[in-house]
This record gives structure tokens, sequence and C-alpha cells, in this order.
């Protein structure tokens, strides 16, 4: 009788383990995807060298000093289409205090079209060519579109998945401009001739 | 036997925790439903339905998008097994249902022509007067992009096989 019991207590430790240890490790492979908004905050976002769409290599850590929303799209994604309208706001309304929005598009087709989309939507902010690496690198971003909110010390201060509420952004927007960098004096200028459509035009 | 019970109940309430999803977490899939061997004399034609479900929540671009950018879904067949002279046994048409055209919260004035839940292409299987018996297999793929009310995903695509049995004549 004791045995049986001992057998019991070894049958439910053995079923909690496995079923505990298996969500765990969905959740440990799933996780760079997952994220949601403030599983990243805080941690440095890596740096990365891309080909903006007239053939300019621009990493991220040329816009030290600057806030970046990284914003990963794609032309057949229409939930995309919906916030570069107020992207191209953003940028107008906050270039000044040191926001740089840039578009990575994860197409595989080819830049030329990619460029006639940007054009087309008035993009006013620099538009890169996404590559694996990048996708890897910021988690395996599958999920479009998906957003990164980076201060300007070049830390994560958000990250939103999906289409989110205009006010959401323009918040985590302004939480990425709230910070300061210790030992830089002004904002740096961002490289010119990177943008896509036409150059930045926040005034 | 209590005890029994009791574990059985047990593992169940973890197993039902174990396999609730995380918001954001859960992976558009399409579903492909095995089809059953389709018999075709020399010489006949029949059509094959193909059935696909979409996950619970996602939807896919019709064959027919209302945009050039938005990638359609379609069933993609090898030029070789495609119903031509030479060829015993091929598809010779694929017929793809009509999209239902619906808004989105994330755009809604704008309508997306899409299949949600299930949807089935018609292929049109041909055997050519000189095919011999035997066993000829389809294989193709469903190439698809899926979004659901807030994010798209990139495109995929799953195996879609079937056997089409040539009797003698």
């Amino acid at each position: 009788m004791k045995r049986n019991g001992l057998v019991f207590i070894a049958l439910c430790v053995a079923i909690i383990g496995m079923v505990v240890s298996g969500k765990y490790l969905n959740r440990v492979r799933s996780r760079n995807h997952n994220a949601v908004i403030g599983d990243v905050r805080g941690k440095l976002a890596p740096d990365f060298e891309l080909t903006s769409l007239d053939g300019k290599r621009v990493k991220l850590s040329d816009y030290r000093g600057k806030a970046v929303l990284l914003n990963f799209w794609a032309t057949w994604c229409s939930p995309c289409k919906v916030e570069m309208p107020w992207f191209v706001d953003l940028q107008k309304k906050y270039g000044n205090d040191g926001l740089v929005v840039l578009g990575v598009a994860m197409d595989d087709s080819d830049s030329s079209k990619i460029a006639q989309f940007a054009s087309e939507m008035g993009v006013n902010y620099p538009v890169l060519l996404g590559t694996d690496k990048i996708s890897e690198e910021y988690g395996n971003v599958e999920f479009l579109p998906t957003s990164f909110y980076i201060d300007r010390e070049g830390r994560f201060v958000g990250k939103g998945v999906g289409l989110l509420a205009r006010r959401e952004i323009e918040g985590n927007v302004q939480k990425a401009l709230a910070s300061r960098v210790v030992g830089i004096s002004g904002p740096e200028e961002p490289p010119v001739g990177q943008a896509a459509g036409r150059q930045t035009t926040a005034q | 036997m209590m005890r029994l019970r009791f574990l059985i109940a047990f593992a169940a309430a973890l197993l039902s925790w174990a396999s609730a999803q995380e918001p954001g977490t859960v992976v558009p899939s399409i579903e492909f439903a095995p089809v059953g061997k389709v018999q075709i004399k020399p010489g006949g034609s029949k059509s094959v339905p193909l059935d696909f479900r979409i996950a619970k929540e996602f939807h896919v671009n019709s064959n027919k998008p209302h945009s050039e950018l938005l990638i359609p879904t379609a069933l993609n067949i090898p030029a070789a097994q495609m119903f031509k002279a030479g060829i015993p046994v091929g598809v010779a048409s694929l017929q793809y249902p009509v999209g239902e055209d619906v808004s989105f919260p994330f755009a809604p004035g704008e309508k997306l022509s899409v299949y949600s839940g299930d949807f089935s292409i018609t292929a049109v299987v041909k055997a050519s007067p000189k095919a011999t018996a035997g066993e000829y297999p389809v294989s193709g793929e469903l190439r698809f992009q899926a979004c659901d009310r807030s994010a798209c995903y990139p495109p995929k695509s799953i195996p879609v096989k079937f056997t089409v049995s040539v009797s003698g004549k």
C-alpha cells in the first residue's frame, strides 16, 4: 500500500516534469519571435549594416544619439500599409527632436518594386532591404509589422508586434526620444541620401 | 481507483494549461485533407476536389487578390505533371474558388479578396488514351500568405499529393 502511494507520487512528479519542461522548451524555442513589448527593454539593439534603396550601406550605429523607430514591413502586408502614413507624420513631427524612422523591407521582390511602393506611400524616411540575418538578430521577425523602438544610446525601449494603435506607437517614440546620451553633445546628423522616395523632410 | 481518477484529471488539467497559446505566438497553418485514390480510365478525365482548412483566426489571399502586391494563393504543379502530349496522366487545369470580399479592422475602407476556414481547389486530371494501367502520383505545392486581424506572415508552401490510378481498358 505504501509502495502504491510512492508510485502515485512519482507518476505525478513525472507528469508535472514532462509538461513543465515541454512548455519551457517551447517557450525558449519561440521566445525570439514571441516577444511582446517589454521583453527586450533595456537590451542593446544589435548593430546591423543593410543596403538602402539607393544603394548606400547603412548601420544602426550611424544613428547613435538619435531615437530610432525600426519598422519591419513588406509590400504584401496590408496592416503595414496602415502604419506607414503614421510613420511619415511621426518623422515630420519628431524629426527635429532626433527621431529617425528606418523601414526594413522584408520582401523577396526586387528593390525597384519596393521603391515604387514606398514612393506611392509618400515615405519620407530611409527604407533598407531586409535580410535573413537581421531577422535572426532581431529575434526571427516573422510577424509583420514588427517595430522596435530604440533610444539614443542604442537600447530597446519597446517592441510592437502587429498593428498597434497610433497613440501606442507615438508613446513608444516619445519614450525613445526621452533618453539622453552621456558624452554626446547633440544628436548626430543622419547619413544623407538614404530616403526611399525623397530625403527626410523633418523640419 | 480514486487516485487513478485524480491522476487522469490532474494530467488533463496540466495538458490543457500546456497547450494554451500565448498571444501572438500562433503561427498560421493550412491543412490539406488527404485525397482518396483517384480512379480514371485511359482517355478519361476527372475533377478532383483538393480540400484545405485554414487555421482559425487567419485568412489567406484568394487566387485573385485585388492588388498585384498581394501574394495569391496558388497550387503550383510541376510542368512535368501538367497534362500535355506525351504525358500519360497529368493535371489539365485548376479551378480556384472565388474569394470572399472582406474588410478588416486594419483597413476598414478596403476590401480584400480572401479565403478563410475551408476552401477547395479543383484539379481536373486527365489520362491519355495511351496511358497504361497503374498508379501515377501527382504532387505540387500550395503557396499562400496568411494574415490575421493585425499581422501578416511570410509566404509559405505546403506539399499537396495524391495518386491517380489508371484502370485497364
